[in-house]
């Protein structure tokens, strides 16, 4: 029998674990004492020298081959002879003359000498008040966060007081602080005796890093925990340096090798040599305390920049100011640093990057590869029988021919280069099991990706279809998702390389299945520009086609290949004609084969409402104009089609009823043979702009001139008016700001009527005209501005400024206010600008391109911010929103556990109920069937419900219940009446439909999510709006308005109280209440404010105006006013005065001052007295009555100004209706729910402003994060290390080194749980698929009982 | 004989009432005598032009086979004379909507259908619009009447 030491060899070698793969669970961090620096290091380093004469690394040098070989071409390592490439590097020891701090720790070090003894080291608490603490920070439930909070609580008692005196020896401590520079600690200690009066306090000491040394070693290892150090503290503090291995810092020859280029490191490492040199030189000659003084300095300063080279340290002579070294934490922090750029985001192989354009021959599904690519990209391809003759083909063609292979890789990890010769016999010798490193072919999975990656469809797995040429080619379908053109555009493709990734990538990552954006479910890839514009043209009322150009079309469709059922022609007689709409319904369903039934109903831009026509007929379909679209089971019966119809952004269109009524491939297919029709057709057809397009017509021309002349008399009245003063003035606003406002709504009106006569002159051929109409590219504004008038130009959202002394340019006179001298360009495109209508028309376009440049760092900077902040969040099997350490955020995702990239209705509901019932009627025909009453619908229904599948378990929520019996209430009162098998037909898909819609465990909600938030941020414009109603009340809304709700701002630049009143249609009890809340101040309410001097004494006097008191109802009088002067001049200890009341109306203020005085008391009385609030809140700077939005006459009130307590607290105020648009306020009143629904509805708000539709679920999920700690966290690096607790997570972030010197501190344990982790430590994250974890069942052995065979 | 759902002589009323919005095709207003059926038609002006002040008779058919066969929806490849031979303008399509309504006081059926996008909506007594059935094949007849 063999024995298990049998084989073991017995060598001096030491003994070495084998390399089986292993999982790293954790990382923990600490720090290096002295002793352990020695240990690990391989030589001791003490020489500042490179090279000698024969470019051999000098022996105990910085560059000593023991530490591995400086470079590749300077021989084996001298500690484990390995090569450059192999040896992993060894460390050295540098000892230092005296201890000096780690500008890292500095920040500890300062922490602990505060709060211990400086002359015993203890700690400076009460014995028994140190054990409470221990007690508590010893409690293990307690996780970093709390711990870090008690320690800061130790220290800020501590440090709050001038002195303490030590208990145990009684020494008297005083205030520690950092010095003049950022390595200097000083020691301020008090007064040493307390009867010399003049002595002043003592010093300021200095303590030095010796003297913290021996402090440190005193130090008990309890009161070490109660700082919450882990470890000694006098390992935080450096006596001796590892020198990095070289393989950390190389060495460079340049020049041929004459000279050689030393890493920053090693730079520094050589400075500190020298330094240190220097000061033990010092040491050894007594005589000289204070060159060593300044030798310790000089070393000190070298070894803090040797860390961090941003640390300020007092300029040494001799220093020039070149390009200075970077230190350690130079390598890591910033965005080129090695969290963010190395770690974070790693260099890839398998990459291709080049100019994009487009090709409507592919299918969306399709990626145009270049031959040139294709054939330097590889995929390893396992031989198997099915391939061997296809990968032989490619290993005999070699790696230049195309389709070949690069290597062949033999199961025992052989690997063979095919470049060279004797490629033949490889092939031949081809076996199963071989792998074949072959070029891309067609149907290989690729990656296509667009930068900026906004959102997840910005990276899509597309089929390569390799092409000839040098572009990257695809189907302008898709277009949209990665938001690119054709106008210079590149685009990075990446090639997986397991089958593995090949099959995820494609079910998660293809075209097919992200065809609707998880925003709010609206389509993404959809037909664009050309496409539309040939549709439109196409489904024309008066298209008509014969046989033959019908028959070829058809064929266009599908190169010819696929089976067509031709209809019957629409015109039968003279002739046989067949209609552009026919050629829709074969495009939609070729044959009879195909079972697509799209039944959908859609209005388009041009639709004519009922009430507009003449006729009688009120039908929708019948619009005159054609802009009703109505297809009934994939016929296209009425309507011309348009981008409502084809294009992206809705969920009404065709594409968005295809992809949820029947599948994404009948979607794509829709897509793919569209986009082939359109762009032959077109080809054919010719679409182009020419001068004639923009040529106004004589009757246009005179009518834009008759427009003008007229807006220009108006706008002068408006100015005489102004000038005279006899203009109106409306509410809010003064006369400047009435004309303003007046003008700029006139001008807007002459453009807007010139474009509404353009859209109506305009012939139909006219291509601008079809293209807006269309809405494949402009809109009436961008016609009018080129045929009639280009129009105001704004800058900052007003007419052009006053670039000169009171005249926008010196064209004009001065204060003119003009439209043409405040930048209205009456001309337009066609017949061109004269010369200050340019200038102004830059004006504005300078702003625009100003706006757009600064916007794109605002908005990528929340992104990021956002991502950090909800990367690790997923949906888990029970339904819950938990993040990377298991935390519920959530405890039902969105409140019913949707997905929101599949939800049908409008505002995030999950179904149409109308466009499902119209499905099922027009799929589904009454027939002979009986329809039914109205309660048989609703027991049908009721019966319905109880059913397992549609209980909460069975997940159906209680909303979506309410909603159906809503619906069906409502048709039955419209008298649709439908038969019963169509009732069941509508429930069953009801149930089947909302169970595909639930979200799926593992989704990455939170990434989904900060996407969702943070990608509109980039589209968004305006900055500021007025409020609803009140012109000159402005609400900060778009990007900064995100940014401030997000980042839980304590001050925000517009706060707005909407403040219910108990009765909201008494004008009179509203004004009176304003009263009570607006801010009120003496001055305002007083007829005169005198000073009255007699003889006996002096006063000042203030006689009210109670006439302007009781207009505005404020309920005040001389006494209430008398409290209010005396509580807020009584604040001041000094003020002493007398309040007398005289009457009703006046009041005499009599201040108690010296006669010298009392001139100067007086007059100060007098200047501060109309400043006194005496009625309302002070943070309340005006209050405005307006109705509520959409029910005139009800009233409310709209308080600018913060003080949500106190006006809630106003009589007259409805309490319980009232809220703040300030988060923060909202929390500190109302409570941390009432916070979360605030910020749910904020952020709503202003994406609604903008018209944005984001689906609610995620702004709750947002919200929710900000929220479930218990406190508004805001999404800043502040907020984030509160949620977080993961280091590296948070070094990736923002403050890199500070978040691993205080991880180290405090001796924290890194769980490699989160996204950011698991891709820095490079391995699966529990997100989405890897959120699964396989548990094997092993086989239990098998117990024998009985005797054991006697032949084995 | 035919199988004609339905055949009248109608005076035009007018042409493109809400104005001329297409070259090759324009909406009649028309109203017949023996039915007082009221008819919205799109026709195709470019191979038949219509005369405001003629009368045409209109027809609705379910097939063109003159025996009342089914029509098949094929190309008939036959010579045989058809319903077609006796009109001068035949387009063929599909109802999508057939509604009761009350129209000024009577009760009258409103019939919709689209032939390949020229759209017909046919307002007539109930008695005559309960012979349609929705999504059924129609071919509409037109001729110019003396």
């Amino acid at each position: 029998m063999l024995r298990s030491h049998d084989n073991v060899q017995f060598t001096k070698q030491p003994y070495i674990e084998d390399n089986e793969p292993r999982r790293i669970e954790s990382i923990k961090f600490s720090m290096f004492s002295a002793s352990e620096i020695g240990k690990i290091s391989e030589i001791d380093v003490f020489r500042g020298v490179y090279y000698d004469a024969q470019k051999k690394p000098i022996a105990n040098g910085l560059l000593d081959p023991k530490m591995g070989p400086p470079n590749k071409s300077s021989g084996l390592c001298a500690t484990c002879h390995a090569k450059y490439e192999d040896c992993p590097g060894h460390y050295g020891c540098l000892t230092l003359a005296l201890p000096v701090f780690n500008i890292g720790y500095i920040g500890a070090i300062l922490d602990v000498l505060k709060c211990i003894c400086k002359s015993c080291s203890h700690i400076l608490l009460p014995e028994k008040e140190c054990k409470d603490s221990l007690k508590r920070i010893r409690n293990i439930k307690l996780d970093s966060l709390q711990k870090t909070e008690l320690r800061k609580k130790i220290i800020k008692k501590l440090s709050s007081k001038q002195e303490v005196q030590c208990l145990r020896c009684g020494y008297l401590n005083g205030k520690v602080k950092k010095g003049k520079t950022a390595l200097q600690i000083v020691h301020t200690r008090p007064k040493q005796d307390k009867n010399q009066e003049d002595s002043g306090p003592s010093p300021p000491s200095l303590i030095n890093p010796h003297d913290a040394l021996l402090l440190f070693n005193q130090m008990l290892d309890q009161d070490c925990e109660l700082l919450y150090l882990n470890n000694r503290p006098e390992k935080l503090l450096i006596t001796n340096i590892s020198v990095p291995p070289l393989a950390l810092r190389p060495s460079v020859f340049v020049d041929g090798g004459i000279q050689s280029n030393e890493n920053d490191i090693t730079e520094r490492l050589k400075r500190i040599i020298q330094a240190n040199a220097c000061l033990s030189q010092g040491l050894q000659d007594p005589s000289n305390s204070f060159k060593v003084l300044d030798d310790w300095d000089y070393l000190q300063v070298e070894v803090a920049q040797y860390i961090n080279s941003d640390v300020r340290v007092a300029v040494l002579q001799g220093q020039q100011p070149t390009k200075p070294l970077s230190g350690f934490v130079q390598r890591l922090k910033g965005k080129q640093g090695r969290f963010r750029g190395n770690l974070s985001g790693k260099r890839v192989e398998f990459t291709g990057r080049t100019v994009i354009s487009p090709d409507p021959n592919l299918k969306i599904t399709e990626l145009g590869v270049p031959l040139l690519m294709a054939s330097i990209l590889t995929y390893p391809e396992c031989v198997n029988r099915h391939n061997i003759e296809k990968l032989r083909q490619c290993v005999r063609n070699g790696p230049k021919k195309y389709p070949g292979a690069k290597f062949v890789v033999e199961p025992n990890g052989d690997k063979r280069d095919l470049s060279f010769s004797g490629r033949k016999r490889i092939a031949d010798e081809l076996k199963f099991g071989y792998i074949v490193h072959r070029h891309l072919e067609d149907g290989d999975v690729v990656l296509f990706n667009r930068q900026p990656s906004l959102h997840r469809m910005s990276i899509m797995c597309h089929r390569a279809k390799i092409m000839p040429w040098r572009t990257l080619r695809f189907n302008e379908s898709v277009c949209n998702p990665y938001n690119a053109d054709f106008d210079g555009d590149e685009m990075n493709m990446h090639v997986p390389q397991t089958e593995e990734a090949r099959a995820e990538a494609l079910l998660l990552m293809g075209v097919q299945n992200n065809l609707c954006t998880p925003k709010n479910g609206t389509i993404l890839v959809a037909s664009t520009q050309d496409f539309l514009t040939s549709s439109f043209l196409i489904t024309r009322k008066d298209t008509f086609y014969d046989r033959a150009t019908f028959s070829l079309m058809c064929s266009y469709m599908g190169d010819g290949m696929e089976i067509i059922d031709l209809p019957t022609p629409a015109l039968v007689k003279p002739i046989e004609l067949w209609t552009g709409k026919q050629l829709f319904n074969v495009l939609l369903r070729p044959n009879a084969q195909l079972r697509v039934f799209v039944n959908l109903m859609v209005k388009e831009k041009m639709y004519c409402k009922p009430e507009d026509r003449t006729t009688s007929c009120r039908e929708e379909t019948m619009c005159p104009s054609d802009g009703f679209v109505y297809f009934r089971n994939s016929e296209l019966l009425s309507g011309q089609l348009g981008k409502t119809t084809l294009g992206n952004g809705n969920k009404v269109g065709l594409f968005s009823v295809l992809v949820r009524d029947y599948n994404a491939h009948a979607a794509a297919a829709c897509m793919n043979r569209l986009a082939k029709l359109s762009a032959r057709w077109i080809g054919n057809h010719g679409f182009s702009i020419g001068i004639d397009d923009v040529t106004p017509g004589k009757l246009l021309a005179e009518e834009k001139h008759s427009n003008i002349v007229e807006g220009y008399r108006d706008c002068d009245g408006l100015i005489k008016s102004f000038t005279e003063g006899k203009l109106a003035l409306m509410p809010g606003c003064d006369a400047a700001q009435t004309l303003e406002a007046q003008i700029t709504q006139k001008l807007n009106k002459i453009r807007e009527t010139a474009g509404k006569v353009c859209m109506k002159e305009l012939h139909w051929r006219n291509s601008p005209l079809i293209m807006s109409q269309c809405g494949s590219k402009g809109s009436p504004i961008n016609i009018s501005q080129m045929v009639a008038c280009v129009g105001q130009q704004a800058v900052g959202g007003r007419r052009a400024p006053d670039g000169f002394i009171d005249r926008s340019l010196p064209h004009f006179p001065r204060n003119s206010k003009t439209p043409e001298a405040k930048g209205f360009v009456a001309n337009s495109f066609y017949t061109g600008l004269t010369a200050t209508e340019f200038f102004f028309h830059t004006m504005g376009g300078r702003e625009g391109l100003v706006d757009t440049a600064v916007k794109t760092a605002d908005t990528g900077y929340m992104s990021r911010r956002l991502m950090k902040c909800l990367e690790d969040l997923a949906v888990h099997y029970d339904m819950t929103v938990r993040n990377s350490n298991g935390t519920i955020v959530q405890f039902f995702y969105g409140d019913d556990g949707m997905d929101p990239g599949q939800m049908e209705g409008a505002e995030g509901f999950p179904l149409d109920f109308e466009r499902l019932r119209f499905k099922v009627e027009a799929t589904c025909p009454t027939g002979n069937h009986v329809k039914l009453s109205p309660t048989e619908i609703s027991e049908i229904v009721n019966r319905r419900l109880l059913d397992y599948d549609m209980s909460t378990g069975g997940g159906c929520c209680g909303a979506f219940k309410l909603k159906l019996l809503e619906f069906f209430d409502k048709i039955t009162k419209r008298k649709c009446y439908v038969s019963e098998q169509q009732l069941q037909v509508f429930l069953d898909a009801c149930v089947s439909r909302l169970r595909l819609k639930r979200i799926e465990a593992g989704t990455a909600i939170g990434a989904i999510g900060a996407q969702s938030i943070g990608e509109p941020g980039t589209q968004m414009t305006l900055k500021t709006f007025h409020f609803a109603g009140v012109a000159s009340m402005n609400v900060t809304l778009g990007v900064p308005r995100i940014k401030e709700i997000i980042s839980a701002s304590k001050k925000i630049s517009t706060p707005i109280i909407m403040a219910k009143l108990e009765d909201d249609n008494n004008m009179k009890m509203a004004e009176s209440v304003k009263g009570q809340i607006e801010k009120t101040l003496l001055g305002q309410v007083s007829k005169s404010i005198k000073l009255v001097m007699s003889s006996i004494r002096a006063s000042v006097v203030v006689k009210l105006d109670m006439e302007k008191i009781n207009s505005l109802r404020l309920c005040i009088n001389a006494y209430t006013i008398k409290d209010k002067i005396e509580s807020s001049l009584a604040k001041r200890k000094n003020d002493k005065l007398e309040v007398k009341v005289i009457d009703d109306v006046k009041l005499a203020i009599i201040p108690k001052a010296e006669k010298l005085e009392a001139h100067f008391v007086l007059h100060q009385l007098k200047n501060k007295l109309p400043t006194i609030v005496v009625k309302g809140i002070n943070t309340i700077e005006r209050a405005i009555i307006a109705d509520e939005e959409g029910k005139k006459g009800k009233l409310n009130l709209i308080v600018e100004g913060t003080g949500l307590r106190e006006v809630m607290g106003i009589p007259g105020v409805d309490g319980c209706k009232t809220d703040s648009n300030h988060i923060m306020e909202l929390q500190q009143t109302l409570g941390i729910e009432a916070a979360r629904s605030g910020i749910i509805r904020e952020i709503n708000k202003v994406m609604q402003s903008h018209s944005m539709d984001i689906d609610i679920r995620h702004m709750m999920l947002l919200a929710d994060v900000m929220t479930f700690k218990g406190e508004v966290l805001a999404v800043t690096r502040v907020g984030i290390a509160k949620m977080k607790e993961s280091i590296l997570m948070l070094a990736s972030f923002e403050k890199t080194a500070d978040h691993l010197f205080n991880g180290s501190v405090n001796g924290r344990e890194e769980k490699i749980e989160g996204v950011s982790e698991c891709i820095i430590m490079g391995v699966p994250m529990q997100i989405g698929t890897g959120i699964l974890n396989i548990r094997q069942r092993l086989a239990l052995p098998e117990l024998k009982y009985g005797p054991e065979p006697i032949i084995a | 004989m035919a199988p004609l759902l339905f055949e009248d002589i109608f005076n035009i009323t007018r042409i493109d009432p809400d104005g001329k919005k297409f070259d090759k095709v324009s909406r009649i207003e028309a109203q017949s005598d023996k039915f007082d059926a009221f008819i919205l038609l799109d026709v195709n002006i470019d191979v038949y032009r219509i005369n405001k002040d003629k009368r045409y008779t209109i027809g609705l058919a379910t097939t063109l086979d003159l025996d009342g066969g089914a029509d098949s929806g094929f190309y008939n490849q036959t010579s045989r004379e058809t319903l077609a031979d006796r009109y001068e303008y035949v387009m063929h399509g599909r109802t999508y909507r057939i509604t009761d309504i009350d129209y000024e006081g009577q009760e009258k059926g409103e019939i919709f259908v689209s032939f390949g996008g020229l759209l017909m909506m046919m307002r007539v007594d109930k008695s005559v619009s309960k012979n349609f059935q929705l999504d059924q094949r129609l071919f509409l007849l037109m001729k110019r009447t003396e």
